[in-house]
């Protein structure tokens, strides 16, 4: 079984642990899951974009958002990649991005279909 | 109370939102450093704030500063600051208090760790509430009249001085009254000082009513009024107009619920005049 294989099997969205965040605030939480339903594919492919233009200020500001996000929604070793991802770009080391930007695809793999699962049993 | 939250990302300003609405606050949400500035530098906008480091245009740090600066200039009430962000390094802390932050916090936010943050910042606001009271009660007693509550000697003097400077700048006219209340040793003997204290309150609160909006009065000893009048029209003044006007206002009698402090017509006029 391949990485990538391994980290799409993984359960990344926990519910109870989302839903204490919201103080049990289930519509709340849908909200959330809308919001990041919608940014996160943009986000993604400013990311994408400014890694292969090597803009390490856009791949900096735009990796702190995703880290943000991440956390947010309690997903922490995407959270992880994309905190590495902002260090390598604030620090320029410009060879490492394309390495780091890969491990934090792989990270967010089938991410969104999670999150579709995620508001199926939330809206339950 | 009103809360600023400044937050680029759309699901955090979400999250701090509902969150805080349901905490009891009044939210304001901005997407960027700017805007946050923008509302805090408002006379009367939030004296609370939660604000993300990393921001478009302006950072959180950037708007600390920016915000303790104008205080500073402008003597305006305190914003209780939290800087909200995922830094967790020593030197980050260091740098986002020296800001000008009060306080901070760590993403992911634990919802009851901020509420008692923010119920720090609460008290500390309250705080300074009180010290601004306490401070402009102790101003107008430093310039007003324990008794009659206008300006007093000190103030109406200095106030006399700089219309008659600006007057002879400006070749313009300035009037000085100054007005005795006869006989109110008379009203103290016969009816008692509190009576002889409503007698002054009186004419005082009689002589601000028949002033303009940017002249004085102020107790310039026990029974005496100083009256200051600018930019009058010298000749209409001479003709009485100016002390009319004041003297009249006291020659009226009092309520008639209030009759034991009637004021003497003939000796208010005398006295002004």
């Amino acid at each position: 079984m391949d990485k990538a294989h391994s980290v799409s099997q993984a359960s990344r969205v926990n519910l109870p642990e989302l839903l204490s965040r919201v103080d049990n605030d289930r519509e709340l939480l849908l909200d959330l899951l809308t919001v990041f339903k919608e940014e996160f594919p943009r986000l993604l492919q400013t990311l994408h974009r400014a890694v292969a233009l090597q803009d390490m200020k856009q791949i900096s500001m735009v990796s702190h958002t995703l880290k943000g996000m991440l956390l947010n929604m309690a997903i922490p070793r995407a959270a992880t990649a994309a905190a590495l991802l902002e260090r390598l770009a604030q620090e320029e080391t410009k060879t490492s991005v394309p390495e780091a930007f890969a491990a934090f695809e792989m990270e967010v793999q089938g991410l969104l279909p999670e999150m579709q699962t995620c508001m199926g049993e939330v809206s339950r | 109370l009103r809360i600023l939250v400044a937050d680029d990302e759309r699901l955090s300003r979400r999250l701090l939102e509902r969150t805080l609405e349901r905490a009891g606050y009044e939210v304001m949400a901005v997407e960027n450093g700017r805007l946050a500035f923008e509302q805090l530098n408002q006379p009367d906008g939030p004296r609370l704030a939660l604000l993300d480091w990393v921001m478009p245009e302006l950072d959180g740090p950037g708007v600390g500063r920016a915000v303790r600066r104008q205080q500073e200039q402008r003597e305006q009430s305190y914003v209780y600051i939290v800087l909200l962000t995922s830094k967790e390094s020593k030197e980050d802390i260091v740098t986002g208090l020296e800001s000008g932050a009060d306080d901070y916090l760590t993403k992911p936010f634990d919802v009851d760790e901020l509420k008692a943050r923010l119920r720090t910042g609460e008290r500390i606001l309250h705080l300074e509430g009180r010290l601004v009271e306490a401070r402009e009660m102790m101003r107008f007693k430093a310039t007003h009249d324990a008794l009659t509550s206008i300006w007093n000697r000190g103030v109406i003097v200095d106030l006399l001085g700089r219309e008659l400077a600006r007057s002879q700048r400006e070749s313009g006219c300035t009037i000085v009254l100054l007005g005795d209340v006869d006989h109110l040793k008379s009203v103290n003997d016969t009816h008692g000082h509190l009576v002889g204290d409503e007698v002054l309150k009186e004419i005082a609160r009689r002589l601000l009513l028949s002033i303009r909006s940017y002249d004085f009065v102020g107790r310039y000893g026990g029974e005496e009024f100083l009256l200051v009048l600018n930019n009058c029209n010298p000749q209409s003044a001479i003709r009485g107009g100016a002390c009319g006007g004041a003297s009249e206002g006291c020659e009226q009698p009092a309520n008639a619920d209030r009759d034991w402090s009637r004021t003497s017509q003939h000796e208010l006029r005398r006295a002004l005049e």
